[in-house]
């Protein structure tokens, strides 16, 4: 993209410039009232009596024209969020003297009408102001008037608002104006108007006491053009900066931001692709399972033992691959953070009990003792019931798995700390410190796990940690080798009406 | 010696069909077979069977769950009572008691689906034969 246009999006530096207007247009207001008391107090307690109806005068006429000015900067406003001009042709000229006036980083953004106009306007007042200033100081003492070093203050807000160059244009058109009137009085062009009745006259008059001040005053107003002008620039160069790398920043979150979405797709992808396979696996496994399984029986009395043994194996063999294709589809289920989609309300104790009916047949043939404890008013909670299944499943089957035969396995299901606690502690052969960091992992098993089953995919833990992380829960898990393993998982509790919306398409609905 | 009980098998695995008509005639039952819902609902009609074994994960996914619904919905009491055996794998129980699909493309989450029982998938025969016994003995409602 062309560096120009680029930076023409960063208007801040125009609505700084608008900001910045409305503060000269207010301390014009303030001149205007310091002015006016001047005019009211002064006379009254400084040992001053100028002509008072021509000062007057100009300051009613000041005040007019700043109300003018507060109202057509009122109709300028808008202009911040800038609309959408389209970028000036690459070469355009510059407008009328705009390239003189317009502050370097407004320059850089290429002529925006809209902040052109905005710059005229500024300019506009200046010239307004100075003429002012030079009418003031006019009726009250001409070069006399030590006020007009308050020429000064033009010069700084030329320095603040508009380029270096306009800076120490609007010297010189002070200084011309302060010229103007020291001449003209000098010569009798002008009437001269006292500052102080009694003051020593004549000052105004002689060549060179006047050519001593407007000397003075001129190299007053070309270096105070100088020092604003230089540390206005630097400011705005610091603005600049700072705006450009806040963009640059910008950039780069939102760069991030895409990549990780493409990322978290590509995961999307894979789960789904992940389960699409295991499902298409799972049907015929089943059937092979099933055939072999009719087989053994029917054929337990005619078949020779060594044929036997080997459709057993090949059975065994087959419900491990049924297993893990299942564990597959559970793990790449929760993967799918369709926990949204499925999720209903449920007792949870509903969905534990099923899963303890099943598994106090595997701790009893394991010769391991379950206990459990379920509160028993947990209430409805909303949550994904294959989620909870499938934790549920692992952990119990994992403490079951790994606990010797003597042993024992309790759960724990109870309300705490406004989530839903999960605790399976067991007296198994526990976790060694080195593995403990790994057994999210998938396919992870340790070689301590190896050794006491043999079954078991690895995938168990990674399960539950996706079911963990589905529902916005946490898992903690602790455990001495030798001693057992205790694992608690929080989970949020969510009432139906928390859950309200967030529910997607049903099952049956495409997706 | 009471009439042999009559059971219809839906299931899209024609392997499966074949094998688990082995063992329920080895059981001693007399086994009718369908392919698909539609074609079960057929011989539901056709051969009135004691009861069916249904496989609700066919092609189209909510096949199994029409065939129970439009069964549920007839004005015959025989229908309505006919006993379902969903056949299915473990987790999708849980799914299909918390999502019964309502026949017309709704579904009422938290209501049970209307059928007598469930077996996991893959299919061990003896399960499969205790669950069919357990069923029969349920007995008609009246």
């Amino acid at each position: 993209m062309d560096a120009a246009v680029e930076k023409r999006t960063l208007l801040p530096a125009t609505a700084e410039l608008m900001e910045r207007i409305g503060w000269f247009i207010r301390l014009r207001w303030v001149a205007v009232a310091g002015v006016a008391l001047f005019v009211v107090a002064g006379r009254q307690f400084l040992p001053v009596d100028f002509h008072l109806p021509h000062v007057l005068t100009t300051v009613a006429l000041l005040a007019l024209y700043n109300g003018w000015a507060t109202l057509f900067f009122r109709k300028l406003i808008p202009p911040t969020p800038v609309p959408a001009t389209p970028p000036p042709p690459a070469n355009a000229p510059p407008p009328l003297l705009a390239g003189w006036l317009l502050p370097r980083t407004l320059r850089s953004m290429g002529y925006d009408p809209e902040v052109i106009r905005v710059v005229y306007f500024v300019n506009v007042q200046m010239l307004l102001d100075l003429l002012f200033l030079a009418v003031l100081i006019h009726f009250t003492g001409g070069i006399e008037n030590p006020l007009r070093v308050f020429f000064l203050f033009h010069v700084i807000i030329a320095a603040i608002l508009l380029s270096r160059r306009a800076t120490y244009l609007y010297a010189t058109v002070a200084l011309l104006h302060m010229s103007v009137v020291a001449l003209g009085e000098m010569l009798g062009w002008l009437p001269h108007y006292t500052l102080a009745a009694h003051w020593r006259q004549g000052g105004y008059a002689d060549a060179h006491l006047a050519g001593t001040q407007l000397f003075l005053l001129g190299t007053t107003l070309y270096i105070t053009a100088y020092m604003a002008s230089s540390i206005g620039a630097q400011l705005r160069r610091r603005e600049l900066d700072v705006f450009l790398l806040s963009r640059a920043l910008e950039e780069k979150a939102h760069h991030l931001e895409e990549a990780y979405g493409q990322v978290s797709a590509a995961e999307r992808a894979k789960s789904q692709y992940m389960r699409k396979v295991a499902h298409e696996l799972r049907g015929p496994l089943g059937t092979i399972q099933t055939a072999l399984g009719v087989v053994l029986q029917k054929a337990s009395e005619s078949a020779a033992p060594t044929s036997l043994d080997l459709i057993r194996r090949a059975w065994k063999r087959a419900g491990e691959l049924a297993e893990l294709t299942r564990e597959l589809l559970a793990l790449s289920r929760a993967r799918d953070g369709r926990f949204l989609a499925e999720s209903v309300t449920l007792r949870p104790e509903e969905v534990a009990g099923r899963v303890l009916e099943e598994m106090e047949a595997r701790a009893s043939q394991a010769g391991v003792a379950l206990r459990s404890e379920l509160a028993p008013d947990l209430g409805e909670i909303t949550a994904d019931p294959e989620g909870m299944a499938d934790l549920l499943n692992n952990l119990l089957g994992n403490a079951v798995r790994y606990t010797p035969a003597g042993g024992a396995v309790t759960f724990v299901m109870k309300e705490e700390g406004g989530e839903l606690l999960l605790e399976v502690a067991d007296t198994g052969i526990g976790i060694e410190e080195r593995a403990l960091g790994r057994i999210f992992e998938e396919f992870y098993r340790s070689d301590a796990a190896r050794a006491h089953a043999a079954d078991g995919t690895g995938l168990g833990m990674a399960i539950v940690k996706a079911v963990v992380d589905q529902h916005g829960g946490t898992i903690a898990v602790e455990s001495e080798v030798g001693r057992g393993t205790r694992v608690r998982v929080h989970l949020p509790i969510l009432r139906d009406h928390e859950a309200e919306g967030r529910r997607g398409p049903l099952p049956g609905e495409h997706r | 010696m009471t009439p042999k009980k009559k059971i219809l098998l839906v299931d899209d695995d024609q392997d499966l069909r074949e094998v688990l008509s082995l063992v329920l005639a080895d059981a001693g039952y007399q086994v009718v077979l369908a392919e698909s819902g539609p074609k079960g609902l057929e011989m539901t009609d056709r051969d009135r069977p004691d009861l069916v074994l249904l496989d609700v994960m066919m092609p189209e996914r909510t096949e199994g769950f029409h065939v129970v619904w439009n069964l549920r919905n007839r004005a015959d009491a025989y229908f309505r009572d006919l006993p379902i055996i969903i056949l299915t794998a473990i987790h999708q129980q849980t799914e299909l008691r918390f999502y019964p699909d309502a026949g017309d493309g709704t579904y009422g989450a938290g209501e049970y689906l209307p059928v007598q029982g469930f077996v996991d998938k893959p299919i061990d025969p003896p399960a499969l034969l205790k669950e069919i016994e357990r069923v029969l003995s349920l007995g008609r409602k009246a």
